[in-house]
């Protein structure tokens, strides 16, 4: 009778179908190598069959079982790779995870390799599972969220093997970076750094070195109990009642702390609110001065508008929507409130009479039902946050940073024009911009980018994207058949009398071809390079289109980013400072260039580049034909450089005439 | 084996490319070369397999089968030098190249004319009926007219009506298995056949139950047969067939030994297709000689336990010894187990996923599949069945647990 694979004989029939491959000549065996594939991906359903998998990792080379595949030489795989292999809903994600394993088992020096060393191999891994830290963390699933594949799954219980197997201390700084590195740039949704370091504090009771014990217990402390007072009285309500038992100096003690946390990490902690509402029921306003963690300047806001302030603590801060602290703290540092229209509209949200659909998104999103909070507290949050973080606006998981781009822009230059659209779309359902003329009404437009949102976004984005999108679609549709680039026209429009009207563009339009590069450079540098634009300074904030590359510089597809500025960092070389709507802006692109978020003057939220760094990813933008400077004085060597980055990258996928 | 390995100092050339058959002739220990097309040589050159590149497509193109002969000359050069003293063919469309190459090294032109036989199924029912086999009503067809007049006459001879009509078959004259068949059931089916497919071979329809034999034959006896139960047509089937098959196999043998004669069959292996029918009258269907479809070859090793591509290559050879194939060979009637295999074809336009279900997986008879969700999702579209996409295969002492399953999921998508 034939051995079953159902019946727990699974390592038996391995065993065999992994003999069989073994002993077959080298040019025969890619016709044993399904099976082996095929009982392995069996075994690979439980830990304990990847464990018995991992027995047999260091025969599998010799064995054959890479043999002829992309996996066949361990020195050559690239760790970047391996995260999508292992998603892969076929043999790929099979082979991913036992070369994985032969990997593992290299590490362990329980197998050997001429061109893999133990070393090779484990800094291959530490790099690894840095790279896939959603799998060895994975984030809890909501008991009505999606089905994880199974390759997920399959992919999680590889790593808690190899996990297991080697030490976390590589990883637990790599995860540690990779929260500061997400938090430094400011976001409004911090979710995932929340996921990331409730993650983390799994590591706090292992075997992780003293410093990175310390920065983990600090991202804890700030998402939860930070003072001593909150550790001791866990439940809100009984922290709340503590507070008004301590004294004055005790409680300008934890204004303190949860200040100085707020400022340090950007993350809110539950305990701040109950804080912040006490402080504000007790008109403790110089209090709320530490508590906020304000600057002199921030404070003398606060005095200004102290009545604003106190309706906006009263309105908008609760546990569901905390982060708006952060929101309001930023806000007062930005002076927005002194802006005229920018109280009135912000009062006009308190009391505005929100549509159901809209009222619904905004509480489903926030998870703000049985807690009290209406729909108006949780825009005017959101609106907190947006006015306080221009640059912590994020797109989420939608393909919609001409969007979030806008928001960020009218965020800096024009909140009241912003606040004049976020009530229009909440209340009438609609909002409408005018284009060559003629109005524009979302309410009339199907479609647009994202028929369906994504909703883990921010109230306001939540409330203005689906009428901002379908706006920008239809703008687009209008003059698509003209003798240019849409962008051209639609920029302006959309964005507004901020956008200046010229446009350059790398691609011939109608035939994609690229024509005359070092024409566009110059030209870019002539009006953007202080060297080369007789001194102009950029006033405001440029929307510009790049060719996002992968780590490997392979052309992956066109981004709408903002340049915000264009300075000299503390070495005295320009950069240019940027605004990534995926709230992601330090992925590696490639040919060693890899945006900064911090280190080189970023403020929080910008990303940063060397000048011509950004210029070979760049592909069109706008410019003031009025404000052009020398541009035959732009050294060639310096373009051919530029030249070269952009042919071997992205301009790969183009013809070059 | 020990007496194969001593004696042969010439090499055999394998006619197409065939891993089980190169891999096959290698554990022989025979010396062989390798005779495939330009898109495999440099997998034989990384893996030091000889190999001679010949494009077979290209001729195909070119050149009609009956003057493959007339083609072969550079081939056969290469292969001389090579010190080939024997070609086998390892897939229908290389069935007369082999030929052609064997004509030139034994000098005999008949060898060559004769394979036409295999290729051509209206020469090959003619040679059928005259030697005797029972075989369907058979004609030739150039126009959609003569497809209708067919059925026409056939349904006449049977007295059937408008309503009732028996179907007749039109299939092509020289593909391999079930490519270029169609079933005809009135005349505006007839209308709907394509011009491509004239001109071809039309058949009244048999009733029965379907069976193939893999014939090992050697100097003109059987040395082996197998016999192949089709459970569904194009998707399944088993060996050793059921008992009510089982029993009839002397019947079966005759069959086959007037086949042999009829076709005038030395050496080699030919797979014939039979209809058995409820009085177990045996008509003949079609004969091929080369390697069946459908892993055919796999059932046979699992239940028999000898490589059926060695096998083949031994029974090629003239020059094989009955004391080497009366070692090779085992009892007919000496088999573990029923084998079966299900090929599977996506029924989607673009697979999402894999569907295998658990039932499947937990059935007493289930052996084992081939399955991944492929890297191209979208499915192309082919003539007749196409090439599987996967199989499964089955194993049971019980020949029920192989043969309910080889049914029921015939129906089944596996991909979805």
């Amino acid at each position: 009778m034939a051995v079953q694979m159902n019946t727990g004989g699974e390592i038996n029939t391995f065993e065999a179908a992994f003999n069989n491959l073994q002993q077959a000549a080298p040019y025969a065996k890619e016709m044993y190598q399904n099976h082996v594939f095929q009982v392995a991906k069996k075994l690979a359903e439980t830990r304990e069959g990847i464990k018995e998998l991992y027995e047999f990792a260091p025969k599998f080379e010799e064995a054959g079982v890479f043999e002829g595949g992309p996996w066949e030489n361990p020195s050559k795989l690239q760790p970047a790779l391996v995260n999508g292999s292992l998603r892969v809903d076929g043999v790929e994600s099979i082979v991913a995870l036992l070369s994985e394993l032969r990997m593992l088992a290299l590490a362990k020096e329980t197998y050997t390799h001429e061109n893999v060393t133990a070393e090779d191999a484990h800094e291959y891994l530490n790099e690894v599972m840095a790279n896939n830290l959603d799998f060895i963390f994975p984030e809890e699933v909501d008991e009505d969220g999606d089905e994880q594949g199974k390759e997920t799954e399959r992919a999680q219980r590889l790593f808690e093997l190899v996990v297991d197997e080697l030490t976390l201390q590589s990883i637990s700084s790599t995860l540690i970076s990779e929260i500061k590195r997400l938090t430094v740039q400011r976001p409004i949704m911090t979710n995932r750094i929340r996921v990331m370091i409730r993650k983390a504090e799994q590591l706090m009771h292992e075997d992780v070195d003293e410093q990175d014990r310390e920065e983990i217990e600090r991202f804890h402390y700030a998402i939860s109990t930070l003072t001593p007072l909150t550790r001791e009285f866990e439940d809100y309500g009984e922290y709340r009642q503590q507070l008004k038992e301590i004294s004055e100096e005790e409680l300008e003690e934890e204004a303190k702390a949860f200040g100085s946390s707020l400022h340090d990490t950007g993350l809110v902690s539950p305990y701040h609110v109950v804080l912040m509402r006490h402080l504000n029921r007790n008109d403790k306003k110089e209090l709320m001065k530490f508590a906020l963690g304000l600057s002199d300047n921030g404070y003398a806001h606060l005095e200004e508008h102290y009545e604003m302030v106190q309706q906006l603590i009263k309105v908008a801060v609760h546990i569901p929507t905390r982060q708006s602290i952060y929101g309001l703290a930023r806000l007062l540092e930005r002076g927005v409130l002194s802006q005229t229209p920018v109280k009135p509209g912000l009062r006009r949200l308190i009391e505005l009479d929100i549509n159901q659909d809209v009222r619904n998104t905004l509480m489903d999103a926030t998870h703000s039902k049985k807690e009290g909070l209406t729909a108006n507290d949780v825009l005017t949050a959101g609106v907190m946050s947006v006015l306080g973080q221009p640059l912590g606006i994020g797109q989420g998981l939608n393909p919609t940073c001409q969007s979030a781009r806008a928001l960020s822009l009218w965020s800096i230059h024009a909140p009241g024009y912003l606040l004049e659209l976020i009530p229009r779309a909440a209340r009438d359902g609609d909002i409408d911009v005018s284009f060559e003329g003629q109005p524009i009404h979302s309410k009339d437009l199907p479609g647009g980018l994202a028929p369906e949102l994504h909703e883990e976004l921010d109230p306001v984005s939540l409330v203005l994207v689906p009428h901002l999108d379908r706006i920008y679609a239809e703008m687009v549709r209008r003059v698509q058949f003209r003798g240019d680039d849409p962008h051209k026209w639609v920029n302006p429009a959309f964005y507004g009398d901020w956008i200046p009207k010229g446009f350059s563009k790398v691609f011939q339009h109608n035939t994609q071809n690229i024509v005359d590069y070092q024409g566009f450079v110059r030209l870019f540098y002539a009006t953007h390079h202080p060297e080369y634009n007789e001194g102009h300074e950029m006033i405001y904030p440029n929307p510009v289109g790049i060719a996002i590359t992968t780590v490997y510089g392979n052309f992956l597809g066109f981004h709408a980013i903002t340049i915000q500025r264009i300075a000299k960092d503390s070495e005295g070389n320009y950069r240019v400072y940027f605004y990534n709507p995926n709230n992601d802006s330090s992925q590696n692109w490639g040919q060693g260039i890899e945006p900064a978020v911090q280190g080189h003057g970023e403020i929080e939220g910008e990303s940063s580049l060397p000048f011509h760094e950004f210029v070979s990813r760049l592909y069109a933008f706008h410019y003031n034909p009025y404000e052009q400077g020398d541009s035959f004085a732009v050294d060639s060597n310096n373009l051919e450089e530029i030249e070269r980055l952009a042919k071997e990258s992205w301009g790969q996928e183009f013809q070059w005439l | 084996m020990t007496k194969t390995k001593r004696d042969i100092n010439y090499k055999t050339a394998l006619i197409g490319w065939s891993l089980p058959s190169i891999e096959a002739i290698d554990q022989m220990k025979r010396p062989f070369v390798i005779v495939g097309p330009p898109g495999m040589e440099d997998y034989a050159k990384k893996y030091d397999l000889p190999y001679i590149s010949w494009d077979f497509e290209d001729y195909k193109k070119r050149v009609s089968m009956e003057e493959v002969c007339d083609h072969c000359e550079e081939l056969f050069h290469a292969l001389e030098n090579e010190n080939v003293k024997l070609a086998v063919p390892l897939f229908e469309d290389t069935v007369e190249w082999a030929a052609a190459i064997n004509a030139r090294l034994q000098n005999d032109p008949k060898i060559f004319k004769h394979s036409l036989l295999f290729r051509d199924k209206a020469k090959m029912k003619r040679r059928a009926l005259m030697g005797g086999l029972k075989v369907g009503v058979f004609e030739e067809a150039r126009t959609k007219e003569e497809v209708k007049q067919f059925l026409r006459r056939v349904n006449d001879a049977l007295l059937k009506e408008e309503e009732e009509l028996d179907p007749i078959h039109v299939k092509a004259f020289n593909k391999a298995g079930d490519v270029g068949h169609r079933v005809i059931r009135s005349e505006q089916d007839a209308e709907q056949l394509e011009e491509e497919t004239f001109p071809c071979l039309l058949e009244s329809h048999l009733d029965g139950v379907e069976v193939s034999c893999e014939v090992f034959i050697h100097n003109g006896k059987i040395r082996f047969l197998n016999i192949t139960e089709y459970i569904v047509f194009g998707y399944s089937m088993m060996a050793p067939p059921s008992p009510p098959i089982e029993k009839q196999r002397k019947k079966i043998r005759g069959a086959v030994q007037a086949l042999i004669k009829a076709f005038d069959i030395k050496n080699g292996l030919i797979h014939p297709e039979f209809f058995i029918d409820e009085n177990g009258s045996i008509s003949f269907i079609e004969v091929a000689h080369r390697i069946p479809g459908g892993n055919i070859f796999d059932l046979i090793q699992k239940t028999y336990n000898f490589n059926p591509y060695q096998a083949h290559i031994l029974v090629s050879d003239p020059n094989t010894t009955d004391e080497e194939l009366n070692k090779f060979f085992p009892k007919e009637h000496k088999f573990k187990g029923h084998a079966g295999s299900l090929m599977v074809y996506p029924r989607v336009e673009k697979i999402e996923k894999l569907n295998v279900p658990q039932e499947l997986e937990e059935h007493p008879g289930f052996d084992r599949h081939t399955m991944f969700t492929p890297v191209q999702r979208k499915v192309e579209e082919s003539e007749g069945f196409g090439n599987p996409h996967g199989v499964v295969f089955f194993h049971h002492d019980d020949c029920d647990h192989v043969k309910q399953p080889l049914q029921d999921y015939a129906q089944h998508d596996f991909f979805i």
